[in-house]
């Protein structure tokens, strides 16, 4: 019922089936690399590690680190916003 | 020329079986001589869908054992003519037979029938390895759902991993009203995930239900919406390419119940 007054007043809930279609591009991507999302974010934590060695790398929501399908493969793909180089004695 | 079609899908409880069964029938009532063969060793059900459970003496363990003549464990369906079941063994498992054993069975079931049908086990080890040995080309049934798209993806890399041409697909229990509500992906979106030549869209219905119950294939039923998809998708699987799309929608207004039960129903261009 509620989905039915949303749906009248234009609030449609998003169709599901959209979801189903997101869930599964992102798990065949990640089956094809055979890499589980939770592999996946230990690397990103890892990789943030030694980034952070030496530069100052903006709040975690802001940066992104997936897995994309390219032509013929598949791309990590990853943007991490930074701040400013950290000094010097701490990267050696 | 006499060919191996494998029906796979990687995920089980998808249809396999009761697409191998109405596509077995479809095809035998086309003029096919048609061997359907169970490959589900140790849990065999082909025979239940296709109500033939009670003629079996003979399976496919013992004529790959030589305990007894080819000939003596095919089935033959009285309802379709040019129709045989090899069933399977249920009291043994997957490895009581090899992918050359398999081989050499559908080898010989070709010297007397057009089209070799096997109903692969589901899942990806050695029921499959052996259900795949000795296919020419391969179906695969999905279901609109996540995970049984994701298992067809798989299981359509092992078929090309197995050196077999390009498989065909079947989109099993659709429900247009819920693609129509966006609840449920529709024939493009599936097609755009797995990227292989569509063989026809099963609406999922009643029907199918019923005639498990009484095993009596849909496909025998000329006025079922489920039979004729079947029944379409079998003359696109011989190689025809003119078989119009069907229409999904089901007519379930009184008026056209009514014309139905009196036998007048509106033709929905029934196959022959």
């Amino acid at each position: 019922m509620k989905d039915l007054i949303n749906r009248f007043f234009g609030r449609a809930p998003k169709a599901s089936k959209e979801d189903a279609k997101q869930r599964l591009k992102f798990l065949l991507i990640h089956d094809q690399v055979d890499l589980t999302p939770g592999q996946l974010d230990q690397m990103k934590a890892e990789i943030m590690e030694v980034i952070a060695r030496y530069v100052e790398v903006e709040a975690d929501e802001n940066s992104e680190f997936k897995l994309e399908k390219g032509e013929g493969h598949v791309a990590l793909v990853s943007s991490i916003p930074v701040r400013r180089v950290v000094q010097r004695a701490k990267a050696s | 020329m006499s060919e191996c079609i494998v029906v796979t899908s990687g995920k089980g409880g998808v249809g396999k079986t009761t697409t191998t069964a109405n596509i077995g029938v479809a095809l035998a009532l086309l003029g096919k001589k048609v061997v359907v063969v169970d490959a589900d060793i140790g849990l065999r059900n082909l025979d239940v869908i296709l109500g033939l459970e009670n003629r079996i003496v003979y399976d496919l363990v013992h004529v790959v054992e030589g305990e007894c003549r080819l000939k003596q464990a095919l089935i033959r369906d009285k309802r379709a003519e040019g129709l045989f079941l090899l069933p399977a063994a249920q009291t043994r498992d997957k490895n009581a037979v090899t992918p050359d054993q398999m081989r050499e069975l559908v080898q010989r079931l070709k010297e007397n029938h057009d089209i070799i049908l096997v109903d692969c086990p589901a899942g990806i080890e050695q029921g499959f390895k052996n259900a795949v040995a000795g296919a020419d080309r391969a179906v695969i049934v999905t279901t609109p759902e996540v995970s049984a798209i994701r298992d067809a993806d798989r299981i359509i890399g092992m078929v090309e991993a197995a050196e077999l041409p390009e498989p065909q697909l079947i989109i099993n229990r659709f429900r247009p009203k819920m693609v129509e509500a966006g609840d449920m992906m529709n024939k493009e979106d599936i097609l755009e995930i797995l990227a292989i030549p569509l063989l026809g869209v099963v609406p999922d219905h009643e029907d199918i239900i019923v005639s498990a119950n009484r095993g009596i294939p849909v496909v025998f039923d000329e006025s079922s919406l489920v039979g004729e998809a079947f029944r379409r998708v079998s003359r696109r699987i011989t190689g025809e390419t003119d078989v119009p799309e069907l229409n999904l929608e089901e007519d379930t207004g009184m008026w056209s119940t009514l014309l139905r039960w009196m036998g007048l129903g509106p033709a929905r261009e029934v196959a022959r």
